[in-house]
Order: C-alpha cells, then structure tokens, then sequence
C-alpha cells in the first residue's frame, strides 16, 4: 500500500509544476443578489435588437436531466429561438438529478466540438466548474442558465429565486387576514434555489407578524418524500391553513396528503416552477397555486442572450427572467403556449 | 464451484477473456469512429480516459473486493466524507499534502469499519456496506450541514488539472494505482488469497490462508481507491460536495464484471476492469457526441453489461 502513497505523492509532485493555475477575478455569484444585472424586458432597449448570428453559429444546452418537465420546456425555448434563427443546437441532460459526473462528462465533451456558446444548467454549483473553465479556455461563450449557481460564471440567466417564496408569502398575506401556522416542503438540502426560495417565504410572512412557520422540512424533489412529510405535519398541527413547497412536483405531493387528511377545503398549497400537472391541478382546484417561472420564455430568453454574448455584446452579469403568481384567478391567461402573447402580458404589467 | 487455489489455468483464462473485452472495446470505438469525426481525436480520447479515471479508481478497489467474495456499496459515501473531511482540512489552513494523507486515512478506516464487521463479526458484505452506504453519507451531510466546501487551495487544484507530457494527472495517477493493483493480484501472495478466499473460503482456511485478514485488506484498499478517487474528484471541482458519489458502486461493479470479475468470488481482472471503465466511458463520450439523449446512453450500458455477461457464460462453459 506504500507504492500507492510514495507513487501517488511523487506524481502530485511532478504535476505541481507542470500544473496549471486559473486566476478568477469574479467575485463569486449570488445571481439574487449580484447588482450588476437587468430585466429581461429590457434587453431590446438597451442593447438593440437580436443581431442576426454569424453563419454557421452553433450552441450547446446542458441540462440536469429530462426527465423533470422543467427541463425540457427550457430545451423547447432554446430550440424555438434557433430554429427561428437557423442557428445549429443540442441539446444533452445527464440520465438523472444525482449524476453529477455524467453531467461534467458530457459538458466536456461537447466543448471540443466547436460551439460558439454553451448554455449551462449545472447540477450542482460545483460540478460543472471543469468544463465553464475549459470552455472559457477554449474562447466559449458560457452562459449559467438556473437554477445552480456556477460561483465562476461570468454570465448568468435566470429567475430570482427568493421572489418565488416571496410571492407566495404575499398571497398568504393577501388572502389570510387572521394568520395562522403554514409549513415549508423544502428541496434538496444546500441547493441556491432551495435555500432562497425558504428564506423569501419564511422572512416575508414572518415579518408580517400574524403568521408562523411551525415545519420547514427538507423533501429533496421527491413527490413520494413531500407526501410523508406532509402527511406527518397534518397530523401534528391540526389548524394549519397552508404548505409552500420549493417545487410544483413536491407540491402535488403535498396535495396528495392534504386530500388523503381530508383537509382539502382548509388547507391552501403552493408550488414552484409552474408544469403542466400544476396548472391542471389548479384548474380542478387541488393546488392553490404556483409560481410560474415560464421556463420555456425563459429558454427563449437565455438562447437570445447567448447569441448577443457570441456576437460580442457586453451584458450585465446577471439578466433576470420573468415569474408570476398563478391561481385559479388568472390560470387561463398565464397558459397560453404562444410566446410572443406571453411576453406581451408580463410586459404590460 | 472448482477450487481455484493453481493459479496457472485461471490465469490463461482471465487473459482470454481480456482479450474479449479489448475487443468489444474495439468495436465500441470503431463504430463511434465512423459516425463522428470528433470521436477519433487526441483531446477526445484524453477526455475519455480522463472521466473514465474516477469510476476506474473505484472500480479497482471493488474489482480487490469482488474477488475475495465480497462487495462494497458504500464506495460513494465514503468517497463523499473523506471529500468533505479532506477539503474542510484544506480551507482551515492544513497543508495540502498533510490533508490529502489524512483523507486518504479516513478512506481506509472506513474500509476497515467495513472490513472487520464482515470479517470479525460475520456479517454478510451485501448488507454490511448497505448500511454503510446511509451511515457514511450521513455523517458527510451532517458535517458539512448539506452544504458544499468551496475554496480549495489552487496548489491542490494544480494537482488533478495539470498534466504530464500531455496526459491529464488523475489519468496518470489511476495508470500508477492500476500497476499496484495489478502487481498486488497477480504477483504477491495477498493476490492469490484474495483469488483463494472468493474462490472456496473453506478450503483456504483449510490451507492456512488468513482469511480474516485478507478480507480486512480488501475493503482497506477499496476504501483507499474511493479516497483516492474524492480527491481527484474534488480536486478538479474545486469544491466538495456531501452529496457527491451517488451511484458510484454500480458503475464499479458494472466495470468489473464487464471486465470479467465474477459476483461469486475467486475471478476477476486488473485489466479487464480498467477496459471495462473505459468501455463506459467510450459509450458516454461517444453517444453524447452523436447527440443521443441520456435515456439511450443507460440503455446502451444495459445492453453492453448483459451482452458481456452472455459472452462469459457461452465462453466459459460453465
């Protein structure tokens, strides 16, 4: 076992000088936080119109996985915009949300096949810092699209995560005058979105006095997980009126355990991210609502920010994409599946 | 199942069998060649070799372990908490040299954690290193409360991203921990108890073999490999992650028994799992390259692990 060590040593020894070091000079991202940023809407005043690509353009998506309908409605925004533009476009997920690896392995691959620009979901905030260095390296254009932040991005698209929990803390605020006991299904435990999206739920309707946060429990994505735990808080606090859950799947889940306790007319239940089963849920009345963060616009939006950066503009480190509160009130407006109408709605408000 | 203890037919079998596995990862890579122009590069291979570098370090150790009869589930885990352990050590001021050696410790030691319930206390390895897989992973989130160790010290970094005479370091480091494993196997008697213990435990108590002990090393060294592999693994991330390492146990099992190794112990190739790892590898590298959705990419794996197991029960007659 010695011959592994002195080996192993001797080599880390030899490849310290040959070693290879890259400076950041970026401080590390909070894309909630970061002040160098814009809206969305703005683009087109700011910066001017979408130039037409380069021929031959071509971008790389790497997603975390397909089988999360968020997911693939990104991957429908970014292919609606190349399409559009004739700009070529894969796009590739790892088999599953825990393949942290097989995520980075297929970045790295992708990154000697000639893109202009790569559109980066990472799986975690660190497992694709490899290859954002590599591409760097290799003049990519590397664009972080939410939810994870790459501390080293130099560009980042996506929704502000803690406004999710914001809205549904207001709507609690709005809508329940007497207060009362509300619990958080939390996603997986050290992940950004997870993280703020808590923190804005749980700072706002704490700071509104008349509410308390009496279970905020960790389901990590899972259904099945924000079922059980759901199931155990019901039975715990008899009087609570309401769960907010860091994503829509989680929040079905949720729903599941509020009608199994027979509790459905008094509880009230909120997702993220706004899928398909979510608005079906709340047309028929089961969840309350989501925050709909419109991932294919926000597809769209990301691939029209990747074709500015190839073509050379000069964007804020961070451009925020849409988000709205969905109930039963306005479901129908919010979903349209033609995004030009969409687009027009969230900018009229 | 016959007694293994004469090493010379195994040993002609097991380079037969090799052989075939070179060959199916021929095949794999001719096909690619032809379909992407990309495939058959110099960076490309490299890429290859390296991201198969990680899973083959593990596999390594679980190829020891599979042998001697046993398994090991918890190589993920544990390769999470000597992560988190190794980079907190780094980020409070320890030099990295000290803090790679005491990682690589915690490694054996839940090897041996491992190692002696199975060896002293009887447990079966199956369920012994389960529970591993939920107690290590949990002590790796309490720690670290769930969330990622950043700043690792670029002098560690420079380690596992530099290269030598062209070659990325962990692949040149899992070149170097394959020559050991292969030395330690084929050329020192620990190697031929592993082969005596997997074969028939009986008979090589019987045969004053130090079963107990031999155990002990095989889950000592696959805990090692799964050290080994966090710090490549964080090295080239630059942080440290509670929740890295899942599903790593089946992809080393997969490469050892693509490679040869068999679940019933006494059979199994240095080798054949560095081919099998690569073989892997390949299938990723490739499919991504042809732009194949994941979902395919597992199918793939699927077939190539049945397909190499029907090659070994037509060729070996048994």
């Amino acid at each position: 076992m010695q011959h592994y060590l002195k080996g192993a040593f001797a080599l880390a020894a030899i490849a310290l000088t040959v070693g290879l070091a890259n400076a950041q000079d970026l401080a590390p991202l909070n894309s909630d936080s970061e002040p160098d940023r814009m809206d969305w809407s703005e683009l087109d005043a700011k910066f001017g119109a979408l130039p037409a690509p380069a021929a031959g353009t071509k971008v790389a998506g790497v997603s975390k996985t397909l089988t999360n309908e968020y997911w693939r409605s990104l991957g429908d925004g970014y292919k609606n915009v190349a399409d559009k533009l004739g700009v070529g476009f894969v796009y590739q997920a790892a088999a599953n949300e825990g393949d942290q690896i097989g995520q980075l392995s297929i970045a790295e691959d992708l990154i000697n096949q000639g893109f202009n620009a790569m559109l980066l979901s990472p799986q975690t905030d660190a497992n694709l810092v490899p290859a954002v260095e590599k591409a760097k390296a290799a003049g990519i254009a590397v664009l972080n699209v939410n939810d994870a932040v790459i501390p080293s991005a130099t560009n980042y698209v996506g929704n502000v995560q803690k406004d999710n929990g914001v809205r549904v803390a207001q709507w609690f605020i709005d809508n329940k005058a007497d207060g009362g006991q509300v619990a958080v299904i939390e996603g997986q435990p050290g992940v950004y979105a997870a993280g703020q999206r808590t923190a804005g739920f749980t700072e706002t309707i704490n700071a509104n006095g008349k509410f308390s946060v009496v279970a905020s429990v960790p389901a990590n994505w899972s259904r099945e997980e924000a079922f059980n735990a759901a199931s155990t808080i019901l039975q715990q606090y008899p009087d609570l009126i309401g769960f907010y859950a860091n994503n829509d799947g989680m929040a079905l889940g949720v729903v599941e355990a509020v009608k199994a306790a027979g509790r459905a007319d008094k509880v009230a239940v909120f997702g993220t991210d706004g899928v398909s089963d979510a608005y079906a849920a709340i047309r028929a009345g089961d969840l309350t609502g989501t925050v709909d963060s419109f991932p294919v616009l926000t597809g769209e939006i990301a691939m029209e920010v990747a074709l500015r950066l190839a073509a050379g503009q000069k964007l804020p480190r961070v451009v925020a994409t849409p988000q709205a509160l969905i109930t039963k009130d306005n479901v129908e407006t919010y979903a349209t599946t033609d995004m030009a109408a969409l687009r027009a709605t969230l900018t009229a408000k | 199942m016959s007694p293994v203890l004469t090493p010379f037919p195994l040993l002609q079998r097991i380079k037969f069998r090799d052989a075939g596995t070179l060959l199916g990862l021929l095949l794999i890579g001719g096909v690619f060649a032809v379909l992407s122009p990309t495939f058959l590069t110099a960076p490309n291979l490299l890429n290859v070799l390296q991201q198969s570098s990680i899973n083959a370090c593990i596999a390594l150790g679980m190829t020891l372990v599979i042998i001697s009869g046993g398994i090991d589930l918890s190589v993920g885990p544990v390769a999470a908490l000597t992560a988190v352990l190794g980079a907190s050590m780094m980020v409070a001021g320890v030099p990295f040299g000290l803090a790679v050696a005491g990682a690589l410790c915690i490694g054996m030691l839940c090897g041996f954690i491992n190692g002696a319930l199975i060896a002293w206390g009887g447990l079966q390895p199956f369920i012994v290193t389960l529970g591993g897989l939920s107690l290590y992973r949990a002590l790796a989130l309490i720690f670290t409360g769930g969330q990622p160790i950043f700043g690792l010290p670029d002098g560690f970094r420079a380690l596992t991203n530099g290269t030598l005479a062209g070659v990325p370091n962990p692949v040149v480091i899992v070149a170097v921990l394959a020559i050991c494993a292969w030395v330690i196997l084929n050329k020192t008697p620990l190697g031929e108890y592993f082969m005596a213990v997997g074969g028939n435990p009986e008979a090589a108590r019987i045969a004053g073999v130090p079963v107990t002990l031999t155990k002990l090393a095989a889950y000592m060294i696959s805990g090692l490999m799964a050290a080994v592999a966090a710090m490549i693994l964080i090295g080239r991330l630059g942080a440290a992650e509670p929740t890295m390492g899942t599903l790593w146990e089946l992809d080393a099992i997969a490469a050892s028994a693509i490679g040869g190794a068999s679940l019933m112990g006494g059979r199994g190739s240095i080798i054949g799992t560095l081919i099998g790892c690569v073989i892997l590898g390949t299938l990723r590298n490739g499919l991504t390259l042809l732009n194949v959705q994941a979902f395919y990419q597992l199918l793939a794996t699927g077939i190539i692990i049945i397909v190499a197991m029907l090659i070994d029960k037509a060729t070996s007659g048994k």
